[in-house]
C-alpha cells in the first residue's frame, strides 16, 4: 500500500516546508501535502471557497483574485474570458465572440483575414475585395469570376462547379438554371442543364431569338415565340396579340396579308372585311362601288361600260366625246372580253 | 374614307350649286356631288373653301377653266375629282394637301404640271388621262410620288417615258394608252408589283427585256399591248396570247433580237394616233 510506504517523517508542506504531527490535518492536492491553514489563495490567504483554486507560474489563488491577476478581458463584451482566449487583433476574446464583421460568422476555428481594420471570413473578405474590383466571387470556391457568372439558385458560382444534370458535361456561364418546378415553391429544386440538353427539354424556345421563353407563349406556324418577337413577315411589327394570318410558314399582320394575297378596295386601299365588288381585275367594298368619273354609288345591277379598266356608268360614258368612244368600242371589240365576275 | 357614308344628296341638275353646299353644310356631309352642275368657276360655288370637314369634292362634267390655289384649304380632302373640265393649268398648292389620296383631272386641257408637283404626302391614284401631256412637260420631281399606285396617263402625248418612273416602288397600275411611245424605259421592270400594264396604242416595236421581270399574266394581272409596231416575232407571240409573249422575251433569243433592233437604230415609225378631235384641243382649234 503505497500510504503505508510514507511515514509521517519525510512529509513536509508545499507551503511552509514544516513537518506533520501526528494527527494533524493534511490537504493533499495532486501529491503535495499541505498544512490546512496553508493551503490559501497566494494573494488574499483566504481558503478557497469551495476548494476551487486557479494555478499561475506555480502559485495558487482564488478565483476573484486569478481573473483580477491574470484573465484576459473580452474585446467585444468586456467580461473575463475564462477557458479558451481568442489572442486576435490585438485583443482577447471570447470564441463565440469574436465574429466576421460582415457575416456575423464565428471565426474561432475558421480562421479569419484583416481587412481595412476588420475581422473577415475567408468568403466575405473575397466578396469585399470583388465587389472592390466590380467583379463576381464564387460562391463555392470564393475566387474571383473572370468572365461571366453562372447564377443558380440565386448565387453565383463558376460554371465549371457543376455538371449539366442531364448529360453530365461541364458546365459554363451558358448553363440554364430551369426554375421552379410545378409543386415546388423555392428555388431549392432548380437544376442545371447545358443549353443542349435544356433546348432538347421542351421548355419553349423563342422560334426568332432561339432563347428560352419564360414568360407569356405564343404558339404559331408550328414554333414558339416571345410575344414581342412573333411579327409580321412583311413589316415585321409584332402582333401583340391582334390577329395574324399564315401564307406558306409565315405570318402577316391583316393589312399587308390582304396586300400580298386579298382583296383591297380600290378606293379606299382598305382590307374588305364585308362584300366585296370584284370587277375589271379590282376590288370595291360596298361604300366604294362607284362610278369613276362621276363618284356615284353603283351596285350590282348597275350597267357599267370600261375605261382603263375602271368602270364608267352609262351617264358619265354618254358625255365622252364621240371620237373617245369610237376608239373605245373599237378597243372593246378587238379584245376577247374577260368575263368579270 | 373609312367613316360609313352619309346619306347621299341627289344629283339633280336642278339643284344649283350654291344649294348643295348649302344643304352639305347643313347635314355635315362631308362628301360633295357637283358633278355635271354647268359650274363655270369656283365663284359660283361660296363659302366651299372654309367647308374644312369635306373630305370628297366631285366637280366632274362642268366648265371649270381655272382652279385657285385656295382649293388647298380643305385639308381633309381626301378625294378630289375634276374630270372633263376645261382646266389648262394647276396651282401648285394642291400638292400640299396633306390628306388627299385620289386626284382626278382627267379629260381636261393640260399642258403643263405645275413646279413642284410631286411633293403630295399620300397620294395613291393621279388620273391625268386625256389631256395634251408630254415628257417635256413633267416637273423634274413628278416621279417623287413613292405612295402612288395608280398613275393613268392614257390619252395624252408622250413619246418617251423618263426611267425615273423606275422609282415608284408602290406602283401597281401603270397606263399608257394611247399615247405616242416610240420605247418604254427599262426601268419599268423594277416595277415589282405592278399588275396593269397598258401600253396599247402607241409607237412600240420592241420590249425591254426587263419587263420579263414583272408579273403581268397572273390571273390578277393585266397586260393590253395591241396596236403597237411590234417587230413580228413579238406580234407572232401576240396572236397566241400576252403570256406567250412575256415567256418569249425572258429568252435569251429574245435579248439577242432586242440588242440588234437596238443598236439598228432606226427611225421610230410615224405617229399615227389622230388627235385632232380630242376635246383636250378644243381651245387650240378655236
Ligand atoms: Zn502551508
Ligand atoms: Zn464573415
Ligand atoms: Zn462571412
Ligand atoms: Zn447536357
Ligand atoms: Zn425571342
Ligand atoms: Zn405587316
Ligand atoms: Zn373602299
Ligand atoms: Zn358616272
Amino acid at each position: 500500500m503505497p500510504g503505508i510506504s510514507m511515514s509521517l517523517g519525510n512529509m513536509f508542506c508545499s507551503r511552509c516546508g514544516d513537518g506533520f504531527e501526528p494527527h494533524e490535518k493534511i490537504v493533499n492536492s495532486n501529491g503535495e501535502l499541505w498544512h490546512p491553514q496553508c493551503f490559501v489563495c497566494a494573494q488574499c490567504f483566504r481558503a478557497f471557497p469551495e476548494g476551487i483554486f486557479y494555478e499561475f507560474e506555480g502559485r495558487k489563488y482564488c478565483e476573484h483574485d486569478f481573473h483580477v491577476l491574470f484573465a484576459p478581458c473580452c474585446g467585444k463584451c468586456g467580461e473575463f474570458v475564462i477557458g479558451r482566449v481568442i489572442k486576435a487583433m490585438n485583443s482577447n476574446w471570447h470564441p463565440r465572440c469574436f465574429r466576421c464583421e460582415m457575416c456575423d460568422k464565428e471565426l474561432a476555428d475558421l480562421g479569419f483575414i484583416r481587412n481595412q481594420g476588420r475581422a473577415l471570413c475567408h468568403e466575405c473578405n473575397a466578396k469585399a475585395k470583388a465587389v472592390g474590383l466590380g467583379k463576381y466571387v464564387c460562391h463555392k470556391c470564393h475566387g474571383l469570376i473572370d468572365d461571366k457568372p453562372l447564377r443558380f439558385r440565386g448565387e453565383v458560382y463558376h460554371g465549371y462547379h457543376f455538371n449539366c444534370t442531364a448529360c453530365g458535361v461541364e458546365l459554363n456561364s451558358e448553363a440554364r438554371e430551369v426554375r421552379c418546378r410545378p409543386g415546388f415553391a423555392a428555388n431549392e429544386m432548380n437544376e442545371l442543364y447545358c443549353l443542349r440538353c435544356h433546348d432538347k427539354m421542351g421548355i419553349p424556345i423563342c422560334g426568332a431569338c432561339r432563347r428560352p421563353i419564360e414568360e407569356r407563349v405564343v404558339t404559331a406556324l408550328g414554333k414558339h415565340w416571345h410575344v414581342e418577337h412573333f411579327v409580321c413577315a412583311k413589316c415585321e411589327k409584332p402582333f401583340l396579340g391582334h390577329r395574324h394570318y399564315e401564307k406558306k410558314g409565315l405570318a402577316y399582320c391583316e393589312t399587308h396579308y390582304h396586300q400580298l394575297f386579298g382583296n383591297l378596295c380600290f378606293v379606299c386601299n382598305q382590307v374588305i372585311a364585308g362584300d366585296v365588288f370584284t370587277a375589271l381585275n379590282k376590288a370595291w367594298c360596298v361604300h366604294h362601288f362607284a362610278c369613276s368619273v362621276c363618284d356615284q354609288k353603283m351596285n350590282q345591277k348597275t350597267k357599267f361600260y370600261e375605261c382603263d379598266l375602271k368602270p364608267v356608268c352609262k351617264k358619265c360614258y354618254d358625255k365622252f366625246p364621240n371620237e373617245l368612244r369610237r376608239r373605245l368600242r373599237k378597243a372593246h371589240e378587238q379584245t376577247p372580253k374577260k368575263a368579270s365576275v | 374614307m373609312n367613316q360609313a357614308p352619309v346619306s347621299c344628296i341627289p344629283n339633280s341638275k336642278m339643284s344649283r350649286p350654291k344649294k348643295v353646299i348649302d344643304e352639305a353644310k347643313e347635314i355635315q356631309n362631308p362628301e360633295l356631288d357637283l358633278a355635271d352642275k354647268g359650274i363655270a368657276s369656283f365663284e359660283e360655288m361660296p363659302g366651299l373653301f372654309n367647308m374644312l370637314n369635306i373630305t370628297r369634292l366631285t366637280l366632274s362634267h362642268n366648265k371649270i377653266q381655272v382652279v385657285p390655289p385656295g382649293l388647298a384649304n380643305l385639308v381633309n380632302l381626301e378625294i378630289l375629282n375634276l374630270f372633263n373640265n376645261q382646266i389648262e393649268e394647276l396651282p401648285t398648292s394642291l400638292s400640299s394637301m396633306p390628306k388627299l389620296r385620289i386626284l382626278n383631272v382627267g379629260m381636261n386641257r393640260l399642258g403643263v404640271l405645275p413646279r413642284g408637283f410631286g411633293t403630295f404626302p399620300m397620294l395613291e391614284v393621279l388620273d391625268l388621262t386625256y389631256n395634251n401631256l408630254d415628257e417635256s412637260t413633267l416637273p423634274g420631281n413628278f416621279f417623287m410620288m413613292e405612295t402612288l399606285r395608280a398613275l393613268y396617263l392614257g390619252d395624252n402625248d408622250f413619246e418617251f417615258l423618263p426611267a425615273e418612273v423606275g422609282q415608284l416602288k408602290n406602283l401597281q397600275i401603270l397606263v399608257l394608252r394611247e399615247n405616242d411611245l416610240v420605247e418604254l424605259p427599262k426601268e419599268v421592270g423594277d416595277l415589282s408589283r405592278l399588275r396593269e400594264l397598258h401600253i396599247q396604242g402607241n409607237r412600240l416595236t420592241v420590249l425591254p427585256p426587263e419587263i420579263g421581270n414583272l408579273d403581268l399574266v397572273s390571273s390578277k394581272s393585266v397586260l393590253k399591248m395591241e396596236n403597237n409596231p411590234w417587230v413580228t416575232p413579238i406580234a407572232d407571240q401576240l396572236q397566241v396570247g400576252v403570256s406567250h409573249v412575256m415567256d418569249y422575251i425572258r429568252t435569251e433569243t429574245y435579248r439577242y433580237v432586242y440588242n440588234r433592233h437596238v443598236s439598228a437604230d432606226r427611225p421610230p415609225p410615224p405617229k399615227t394616233n389622230d388627235k385632232s378631235k380630242k376635246i383636250s384641243r378644243a381651245r387650240q382649234q378655236s
